[in-house]
């Protein structure tokens, strides 16, 4: 009886205190009720708002404090410390937080461009005899930081050095790779320490006010550089604390926002702060991001209204979201090219053929397959985000030396953009012709319609529906040409890895550019780039002989007949990076892509956009080609 | 407590340590056989800086030495180092603020499950063979068949989307009555058909025919004697269920977007995080067998047939 009695004692005293965990974490999940902001159902709105246009928004009067809009645009972000980001949606945090020297902005009439900002202007840089040119740079007056303090010109130039720097490693380092002495300043031994741990940039700070700063040669994207987040200035003493970018009551920011809270995996809140030198500018007083990367979660809380933008959508969705919402989804261009990359080591032809060592017909090989492929089908029906069929590996949207688009300048005709014609009509062409030329190197069956003797491919992609579908997609087309082409797929780091070191035949591959400048796209292909997937200049292809290059057209005595891969393509980057006529180096850029696109070793399939939905009762908003979003001038009607 | 019971739990302490370390062991050296690392993304870094945060966090050094000096820290200064992605954040930080998420949703979703199993279980039984107990076991089959995933999601379209009266997001206000129902349900049912199995099983025993006959009333019977000893398996079940339940549910905090432990054991995995990989699992394991040494030293004082040895 005794022991029945404990048993039950027991038996009470833990459903007893069960209970009473309960009550006190009812209790606080109340209290939260309270406090938070409520998510649901409940129209955030600013009546004083109304009228304001994308980016017409200067002299407005803006009551800010009612203002709130729920966003989500990612995940929890690795960092905010604005030299470590790398990436977009750290970036869209940090341009609400930090202000560079020059910014992006929607101006009256709808078009984006670099305005000064923390700046005073934005000046022509000044040749100097060796070709190098120097910005003098002016700070606005009254800049101040988050906690009340001055901004002056040394918070840049620490922070540039400090982003720069071995010691720091950020991803984002070369960033400054175009400023005069960022080769010592980056240098490491072979342990990983700073080989010149003194090195500095070359940039002066005369007084608190003035900036000059000295870079090898003329970039044209230098100030959308200064508008980078990697260019943001942070404090020293701020950031001696490593943990300063984690927490809101250690982070010292200088933008139009500053971290009211943060919880981690969950919501950042972003504050309208009072010390930002624009803060009159600034309509929208709170910014809950939300940090979620489901994107079935993301669309449930904006289809019943919690929140008012979404940066991603179920790709399976894409179709009836276009139709349910055509106001509210938007798809904008983006510098990004999707793309299928192959082995340039991996052997394509039968065994005995009399090409086998013959790397002009490996190409010929590698784009005749890419003209099989039907873009605008793979864009229609399965990506259907209202991306646009690539025929070039340089991305719609990156300029050429007179503004116009580079990749309409590119390949050989006039009668179409790019390498290949991509229009619906030439489809059919472009598949014929493409059989035709691997019949000079497989066997065909003409009554099957089939090649009888090409070796089995496989195609390696990143576990990811969307990325499937593709891979589907292509293996089908082949089999209708009696190519067998096999489906792997690898969990995210493992496939970056077996990509990187050329375990693989054919791969899917993406690539996003940081800045509008085609050389982001074609420096990743020199033989040492950590970026070069297709492996060009190793293993085998090292010794192949197989290229060209001639540079007298551009006035330099540049002139290699078949060189290897390291003897012409490498030194085509080298000089484009440090050719001062703007002319010439674009010139230079288009032989590169040429050189690249010969290879075959590149299929594009189709430029990105950027997809998100955005409330109808959202005005004021905005984003840039490199897919960051504005919600500083949003209001909501 | 005896001697015999102590040493039996002295046993299965030091059982338990070697467990943990045969987890810590394991797990680290199969996370480094891995292919990916921390550093690798869409767009590589250079070599330099590759190079340098390697020696930064010591990945350059024999993974037997990183092994080694792995484990001194935690023995030593129960430091689980910095996790390699959030820059600036240490694990135990990370952990902590998972923990505190997971904890409150599974503590919450726990105590629903164990009353309204017990009562329902109660009822089924004393109902026994009535509409109200045949209704009760078909819900239970469905919960307790039905994956968390379907449920977390069925839930979500009916509440979130359609009704539109609770929020789909873990973060929002209100946000954790989803998931603590999602994480409850299948618990529940499990609970409320142990309860009705041996609620049964004891109503049939001599004990209850004699305190019947003696007059005892019915209301007596039933929690004086019957319900208390009809717990003994729902108390085995409910250790081990909470450190499941508690240590997160990796799914319904993915469905939900709960900030709890399990999403940031997944994220910890894919981005190759090595030291959060390390800390999640460590915490895991650890609360999972000391959730089973406490529910096994329970049974033992609440059942003394039992002998531990």
């Amino acid at each position: 009886m005794k022991k029945r009695l404990m048993a039950a004692v027991l038996a009470s005293v833990l459903a007893v205190s069960s209970l009473a965990g309960c009550g006190n974490t009812g209790a606080t999940t109340g209290q939260e009720t309270e406090t938070q902001t409520p998510a649901v159902e409940t129209p955030v709105s600013n009546p004083a708002d109304d009228g304001l246009g994308a980016g017409s928004n200067a002299g407005e009067d803006v009551t800010a404090e009612t203002s709130e809009i729920n966003v989500c645009f990612g995940s929890e972000p690795d960092t905010l410390d604005p030299a470590l980001n790398s990436a977009v949606d750290g970036a869209t945090l940090l341009v609400h937080l930090f202000q560079g020297l020059a910014k992006w902005e929607m101006n009256a009439s709808g078009v984006l461009e670099i305005v000064p900002d923390a700046a005073t202007e934005l000046p022509a840089g000044v040749e100097n005899e060796d070709g190098s040119i120097t910005y003098t740079y002016t700070l606005r007056d009254g800049l101040k930081w988050s906690d009340g303090q001055d901004l002056n010109s040394w918070d840049f130039k620490y922070a540039w050095n400090r982003a720069a720097s071995a010691a720091l490693a950020a991803d984002y380092g070369y960033m400054f790779e175009v400023v005069r002495g960022y080769d010592d300043v980056a240098d490491v031994d072979d342990d990983g320490n700073p080989l010149h741990p003194e090195a500095q940039l070359d940039v002066d700070t005369p007084d608190a006010k003035t900036i000059v700063v000295t870079l090898n040669n003329d970039v044209t994207y230098w100030n959308e550089l200064l508008a980078f987040p990697t260019y943001f200035p942070v404090r020293e003493d701020v950031v001696g604390n490593e943990a300063w970018a984690t927490d809101p009551s250690t982070y010292v920011c200088n933008g139009p926002y500053k971290i009211a809270s943060w919880e981690h995996n969950s919501l950042i809140k972003l504050e309208k702060s009072e010390s930002y030198i624009d803060a009159n500018d600034i309509s929208m007083g709170t910014i809950n991001c939300y940090l979620s990367d489901d994107q079935n979660n993301m669309l449930t809380n904006f289809q019943n209204g919690s929140w008012q933008l979404i940066d991603d959508v179920p790709t399976n969705e894409i179709a009836s979201i276009k139709s349910q919402y055509p106001t509210e989804f938007f798809n904008v261009g983006q510098l990004g090219t999707y793309y299928v990359c192959w082995n340039v080591n991996e052997g394509l032809l039968p065994a005995g053929s009399q090409y086998k060592d013959d790397e002009n017909a490996k190409s010929e090989i590698r784009n005749a397959i890419g003209l099989l492929f039907d873009r605008n089908y793979i864009v229609e029906e399965i990506a259907q985000g209202g991306q646009l069929p690539a025929s070039s590996f340089v991305s719609m949207g990156l300029t050429d030396a007179d503004g116009s688009q580079f990749y309409k300048n590119c390949g050989v005709s006039g009668s179409f953009d790019g390498y290949y014609d991509t229009s619906v009509d030439a489809y059919e062409n472009n598949f014929t012709a493409a059989v035709e030329t691997l019949k000079k190197y497989y066997d065909y069956d003409e009554a099957a319609g089939k090649f009888t003797n090409f070796p089995t491919l496989t195609y390696l992609y990143n576990t990811s529906e969307g990325h499937k579908a593709i891979g589907e997609y292509l293996q089908n087309v082949l089999a209708g040409v009696g190519i067998t082409m096999n489906l792997e797929n690898q969990e995210w780091a493992t496939f970056l890895n077996t990509r990187k070191d050329g375990d693989y035949s054919i791969a899917r591959n993406g690539w996003l550019a940081d800045y509008n400048d085609p050389i982001s796209f074609l420096d990743m292909w020199t033989t040492d780039s950590g970026n070069n997937d297709v492996q060009f200049g190793r293993g085998a292809h090292a010794n192949v002989k197989n290229y060209s290059l001639d540079l007298t057209s551009v006035g330099l005595d540049t002139k290699v007949e078949n060189g290897t891969w390291a003897e012409t393509y490498d030194v085509l980057i080298k000089e484009i990076k440090s050719c001062t006529d703007k002319d010439s180096r674009y010139k230079m850029m288009h032989m590169a892509e040429d050189m690249l696109m010969t290879t075959g070793c590149i299929t594009p399939l189709y430029f990105y956009t950027d997809m998100y939905m955005l409330d109808d009762s959202v005005k004021g908003f905005f984003s840039n080609p490199l897919g960051y979003k504005y919600f500083m001038y949003t209001s909501i009607k | 407590m005896n001697s015999k019971t102590i040493s039996y739990i002295l046993r299965r302490i030091v059982l338990a340590v070697i467990t943990v370390w045969v987890v810590i062991t394991v797990t680290f050296f199969v996370m480094h056989a891995v292919p990916g690392g921390p550093f690798v993304g869409e767009k590589a870094i250079s070599e330099a800086a590759q190079k340098a945060l390697e020696a930064k966090y010591g990945l350059d050094k024999p993974l037997f030495t990183q092994y080694v000096t792995y484990l001194k820290d935690i023995v030593t200064k129960f430091d689980f180092g910095p996790s390699l992605k959030q820059r600036g954040r240490t694990v135990i930080q990370i952990i902590g603020d998972g923990m505190k998420t997971s904890v409150r949703i599974g503590l919450i979703a726990a105590v629903i499950a164990l009353i309204c199993g017990v009562v329902m279980g109660s009822f089924a039984a004393l109902k026994r063979n009535t509409i109200a107990d045949r209704l009760i076991m078909v819900l239970t089959t469905a919960f307790v068949s039905m994956p968390s995933f379907i449920m977390g999601s069925l839930l979500l379209v009916i509440f979130a989307v359609k009704l539109k009266v609770l929020p789909a997001n873990g973060a929002s206000a209100g946000g954790m009555i989803l998931p603590v129902i999602t994480l409850s349900l299948s618990p529940m049912a499990y609970i409320t058909r142990l309860t009705r199995s041996s609620m049964l099983d004891v109503l049939g025993q001599d004990y209850i025919r004699t305190a019947k006959a003696k007059g005892v009333p019915r209301v007596r019977i039933i929690f004086g004697h019957a319900l208390k000893n009809s717990l003994l398996p729902v108390i085995t079940y409910f250790g081990p269920m909470l450190a499941y339940i508690v240590t997160g549910s990796l799914v319904v905090e993915q469905i939900f977007a709960v900030p709890g432990i399990g999403r940031a054991y997944i994220t910890s995995i894919t981005g190759r995080d090595y030291p959060m990989i390390m800390g999640t699992t460590i915490i895991l394991a650890a609360l999972i067998v000391i959730m089973n040494l406490v529910s096994d030293i329970l049974y033992k004082i609440v059942d003394p047939r039992i002998t531990l040895e």
